[in-house]
This record gives structure tokens, sequence and C-alpha cells, in this order.
């Protein structure tokens, strides 16, 4: 189960993340929950497969968003990075220097919901 | 003035808000940041979005739009919305996770943007509630939402507001009331614009304090007419009395201004906001002439009351082409003699209906005068009247040449055929025209007289004598009296009545009569119910009588026995 602490001894700003959600930690926990499924990572995932850049850009910007909101920090930066690269592309840009920071980020993500 | 409205509003009414992002975390922490003050639909991608908007669109008060939606991009959203009249003054503020849309969303028509990660909620609170004010202030300098004089909200968005309100609120007992001023238009005549304008800007003035304290909406309905719309008050007294205050003159009965008020309590929201005022209104209409009692509230009965005059309304086509209206005949004698002489009827109307039975024409004429359908009543009895003239003659022979007097109604003075429609009937049913007498009550003269005059003018010039009904009960000033075109004055029944009561004085008679004298006409008095009443009339000089005393009205066979007696 994901608790307060699990999130802060992953790195991702709590703080931040439940002042949006004005302190109430179970609506906060209940989102974070949520993330754990979001179909948008499996998404990215397969477009970065594809080489469909358009569809990574989609993917990647949606989690941005989320993310971002929730403030799961480890997982937004490399997102916020490729989200960048993917924006303005007209063909599959290389994310490979990423890729291992967010597929680490999103496995410890995970693991925080065991 | 928008200021006191804007509060106004915000007292009793929680605004609409549509949340259009198809992720649902954005989507769950934004209806969590704002669901405490306003209410919120939900929209996941653009084709619910756009149901939404279609379904509540006159309702909502902001939209929240995500640019990046899984069947559609915001922007066709935000330029839909721009491009529709109906729907181009809700505001739009953005969401979005990309500082290059920020710019690009506002050059589009966004009001706004919020930006992803958010940023603190007090700061999407602030955002979203300067945008909905901008945007009313917007919509309030554009489109005149508010009546000039008394900055009181106009009918139209009136009507709108109070059914927002009500979607807001729909457990809340709420009560319908319609303010007017007695007699307006004299106040006006009298005292002025200056003044009369003075008059509603305070009423406007109290209303505003009114609906500041207990919530709810105001608006100037018409010229002398105002409505409100508030949460259930207790104390109608009290709210007449606070609105009358500055402006009723305080003992000064020079220039008091009278207000009455008709309340529909606990207005049933199932019905259409209008029809719940029109309500209101018609409670407000049941006290027009009280004095004692401004304050009419709507029933059950009174709705009944209403219902029957609409079935009157309804029934009235069939009525007539199945002969239900019957004429009865009230005779008129000559009392000048030693003994009563028969010299002619008044025609009066009776309705025989199928399911209410026998129905005096107090029950149904002013209905029908206010419908416009008397002129086709009155028609209907001028024709029988005549057809009956034409029977009495045939049968009794030439010894009793009747002349029967019916009623014409002042919205038929208008009907600039009228001349010739009764022309028509006579030579129709081959009688004279000194055989039709025309009854016109004295108040038809005091309104737009000229043209009256005229057309009574066109009448006698055609041989038609004209006998002014209801004398006393107008307001004709002597001057005008002697410049009238009359052939007979005929005294109000009320005055009979008042004049031998106990305490009477039937000096008012005695002033009649000689008026009458001085224009050379005779004075019929109707109403006559006792000996004594005729001995007194006799003499006084009254030339004419008719009342219960000779008979009531009769249908037509029963009056034959009159003229047989003759």
């Amino acid at each position: 189960m994901i608790t307060i602490e699990k999130l802060n001894e992953y790195g991702a700003d709590t703080k931040d993340g439940l002042a949006r959600c004005l302190g109430m930690e179970e609506f906060y926990l209940k989102l974070v929950n949520t993330m754990i499924a979001d179909e948008n990572f499996g998404k990215l995932d397969a477009a970065i497969e594809d080489g469909d850049v358009k569809k990574a850009f989609e993917a990647a910007h949606a989690l941005k968003g989320t993310l971002g909101n929730l403030s799961i920090t480890p997982l937004l930066d490399p997102v916020v990075e490729m989200t960048e690269r993917f924006r303005h592309a007209e063909e599959m840009v290389d994310v490979s220097d990423i890729l291992p920071q967010y597929k680490d980020a999103l496995e410890r993500f995970r693991a925080l919901a065991e | 003035m928008p200021k006191t409205n804007a509060s106004q509003q915000n007292k009793d009414e929680r605004q609409l808000i549509l949340i259009v992002e198809d992720e649902f975390v954005s989507r769950e922490i934004l209806k969590m940041s704002i669901e405490r003050e306003y209410d919120v639909l939900l929209a996941e991608n653009g084709k619910q979005a756009l149901e939404h908007i279609g379904a509540s669109g006159d309702q909502l008060s902001l939209i929240l739009l995500d640019l990046n939606l899984p069947d559609m991009h915001g922007v066709d959203i935000l330029n839909m919305i721009n491009e529709k009249e109906e729907i181009h003054r809700i505001p739009v503020i953005v969401l979005t996770a990309d500082k290059e849309a920020e710019v690009e969303c506002l050059d589009i028509g966004a009001a706004d943007f919020i930006p992803k990660p958010y940023p603190d909620i007090k700061i999407i609170q602030a955002r979203i509630r300067h945008t909905i004010e901008l945007f009313e202030k917007r919509v309030i300098i554009g489109q005149t939402e508010f009546d000039e004089l008394t900055g009181l909200y106009n009918r139209e968005f009136f009507y709108l507001y109070a059914e927002r309100s009500d979607a807001h609120n729909r457990e809340n007992l709420m009560d319908a009331i319609v303010i007017d001023i007695n007699h307006f238009h004299m106040i006006n005549e009298r005292y002025g614009r200056d003044f009369s304008d003075e008059v509603l800007k305070r009423i406007g003035n109290r209303l505003r304090d009114l609906t500041s304290e207990t919530g709810g909406l105001a608006c100037r309905r018409d010229a002398d007419q105002f409505m409100l719309y508030c949460p259930h008050l207790d104390d109608y007294e009290k709210v007449l009395g606070m609105l009358s205050e500055g402006i009723s003159g305080e003992g000064n009965a020079e220039n008091t201004v009278r207000l009455r008020m008709g309340v529909y309590p606990e207005a049933d929201k199932s019905i259409d906001i209008e029809r719940r005022f029109d309500r209101a209104k018609l409670a407000a209409d049941s006290v027009k002439s009280n004095y004692t009692m401004p304050i009419g509230e709507y029933d059950n009965e009174l709705n009944e009351k209403n219902l029957y005059r609409e079935q009157l309304i309804v029934d009235f086509p069939e009525a007539l082409e199945q002969e239900q209206f019957k004429v009865y005949y009230q005779p008129k004698f000559d009392i000048r003699g030693e003994k009563p002489v028969l010299c002619s009827a008044e025609a009066l109307v009776r309705w025989i209906h199928p399911e209410y039975g026998f129905i005096n024409p107090g029950a149904f004429i002013s209905t029908f005068e206010s419908s416009g359908l008397i002129n086709r009543l009155d028609n209907y009895v001028w024709r029988a009247a005549a057809k009956q003239i034409r029977e009495w003659s045939d049968r009794l022979g030439a010894v009793v040449p009747v002349s029967v007097s019916v009623n014409v109604s002042r919205v038929d003075l208008f009907d600039p055929d009228i001349c010739n429609t009764l022309k028509g009937i006579v030579e129709e049913y081959g009688i004279s025209q000194e055989q039709i007498l025309l009854e016109i009550t004295e108040s038809a003269y005091s309104e737009d007289s000229k043209h009256i005059i005229d057309t009574v003018h066109r009448l006698r010039s055609e041989g038609f004598r004209v006998e002014m009904d209801d004398f006393g009960t107008g307001y004709s000033s002597l001057n005008m009296l002697t410049s009238l075109p009359i052939d007979a004055l005929k005294l109000d029944m009320q005055f009979i009545r008042t004049a031998f009561t106990e305490g009477g004085d039937t000096g008012m008679i005695a002033i009649v009569i000689e008026i009458a004298e001085m224009l050379g006409v005779p004075v019929i008095a109707e109403g006559v119910e006792t000996e004594e009443q005729l001995n007194a009339l006799k003499e006084m000089g009254c030339d004419i009588a008719q009342g219960y005393y000779f008979s009531k009205p009769v249908p037509a066979e029963e009056f034959e026995k009159f003229l047989a007696d003759r």
C-alpha cells in the first residue's frame, strides 16, 4: 500500500502534492494509486517502440500533467525531458539516454504499491 | 450600479463550472479544489464537453478546458464557443502544461489560463473568481441586463437568473412576488415625470436593500411593476411597509403613493418561471381596488377563479354557435303620468352554460371585454334584439311599436365599422333606428374621449339614439357634458341604492335630474326596487324607471305580457 512515508522515501515532493489536494492525505493517496495503472505509461512505451513520435508526445505530455500535479518528482523529471524532446519532432528522437532513469523510476514507483 | 446586482446574484446562486479534462488526476484535483464554492460538471473528452455545453450552456458561468483531449483539440472547442452567439459570453480558462500554448490561448479568446502542474489552489480559485466577475460585468455592459432607471434587472435577465438560481437550489422554498403601484398613470400625470421616476427609483433601492438582506433577485417588470424572487418570507406586510418607506407621503395625503403586492408563496418550481409570476400578478390584481388589504396571495381559489375565466373564454365560440347566450328583457316605464306606462326594454344577456348553468353577465362581461370577445357577444345581442323586435311587431301588430336598448361597450366603439354593422342589422330585420337604443357607459367617454365622441356623433347622424349608461360613475366634467351627443341620461343603480338607504341623501339624484333638464334629455333611473323609491323619483322629476319593482329581466316570451297589457 502506498503511504506518504513511502512516497517521501521514493523522492516524491509530497508536501507540494498534498498542498494541491488541500492537505487531504487520503484523497492524494487515492490519486497517486490511480497512477500505478495509468495507461499512458503503456502508451508511451509502445509509441517509443513503434517510433511514433506524435503518440509518444501525447502520452508523455499527459503524464507530465498528472505526475506534476501529484509531484511524483522521480518520474516527472524524465517524463518532462522526454516531452520536450518529442514536442516539435517530426520523427522519433533518441531518448535512450533518459529511458533507464525513467524505467527505474517507474519500477520503483509501482513497487510502492506492493 | 452593476456592483450591487452582482452581490444580489451571488447570495443565493451557486455558479456552475464545466471542467473538461481527460486526465483523471488533474480532473479530480480541480474538481476538489472548486466544488465547495461552485457546482461542477465534468467532461472527459470533447464530445462530452459539447453535450454539456449544449444542455447547460445557459447556466454555465465558466469552462475550465484542457487543450489536449483524446478526441479533439481544445482550441476547436474554444473557437466554437467564441463563434456561437448564445454561449460566447461563457468565459473559458485553459488548462495547459505548455508555456507556449498559454499565449496562443489568450489570443484566440481564452479568458485566462491555469498552468500544469497546478499552482497553489488559492491562485486557481482566485483566477476563477476574477474571470467570472469580469465576464459578468462585460455582459452587463454589453447587453444591458439592467433597467436604466432603477438599476434592477430587466425582465428577461431576471427570468434567466431566477431560472439559474433554481437550477442550483432545487430545495429552497422561493416566493414569487409582484409589486404594483396603484394609479401610477395618475401620479405621472398629476406630479410629472420627475416625481414618478423618483418614486420608481426609491422602490428600486428598497428592493435592492431587501434582496441584499434576504437574498434573491428583483427586477422592474413594466412601467410601474416590480418583481421579486426571494427565499420564502414570513411577513409580507413588513416587506410592503419597507418598500413604501419614503414614498407614501408620511401622513401627507397629498402625495401618497400606494403599493399593492401579489404573492405566490413557496412557488411551485415545476412550473415555468414566467407562469409563476403570472400567478403573483394575478394575486396583485385581485387586490387592485382594495385599499384596506393591499396584499393578495395566490391560492387555489384564485387559481380556480382564473381558470374559470379562462374556461369561459375557451367555451365562448361554442356557446355562441349553440346559442347558449339568452337575451332577457327588462321593461322600462315612463313614470311621468299617473300610472307607469311601458315605453321600452333593456336587452340583457344571460349565459345558460351546459356545465355551470345560469351565469350572470357580471361574471363574464369584464372577462370578455379584456379578451376582446365582447364585440362578438354584443353583435349577437344586437341581432337577437332586432330579431325579437321584428317578431313582436309581426305577431302583436302595429299597436306595439317596441324599442329595445342594447349595450354598446367601449371596445365596440373602436370598431371602425360599427355604424355599418348597426345599420345593417336594422335593415336586415326591417326595423327603424329609433327602435334600437344604444346604451354607452359614461366611463367610455372619459377614455380617448375624442374618438368615442366622434363615433357617437356618427351613430346619431345615422338616426340612432344614445343613452349614457351608469351616469355618475364616470368622471365626465360638466363642461364636457354639454358637448356630449346623448339622448338620455341613465342614473347608475348605485345612486338609487345609496340615496334610499338609511342616512342616504337624494340630493345627488336631484342634481343629475337638473343636469338632464339643462341638456334637454330625459333621465332614466335603474335599480328601482320599492314604491317609496319610485314616488321619490317621480317627485324629483325623473322620466323613466326600470328595476325589480316593476320586473326583473325576463325571457322574451314573458316580456310579451307587458306588451299585451299595454
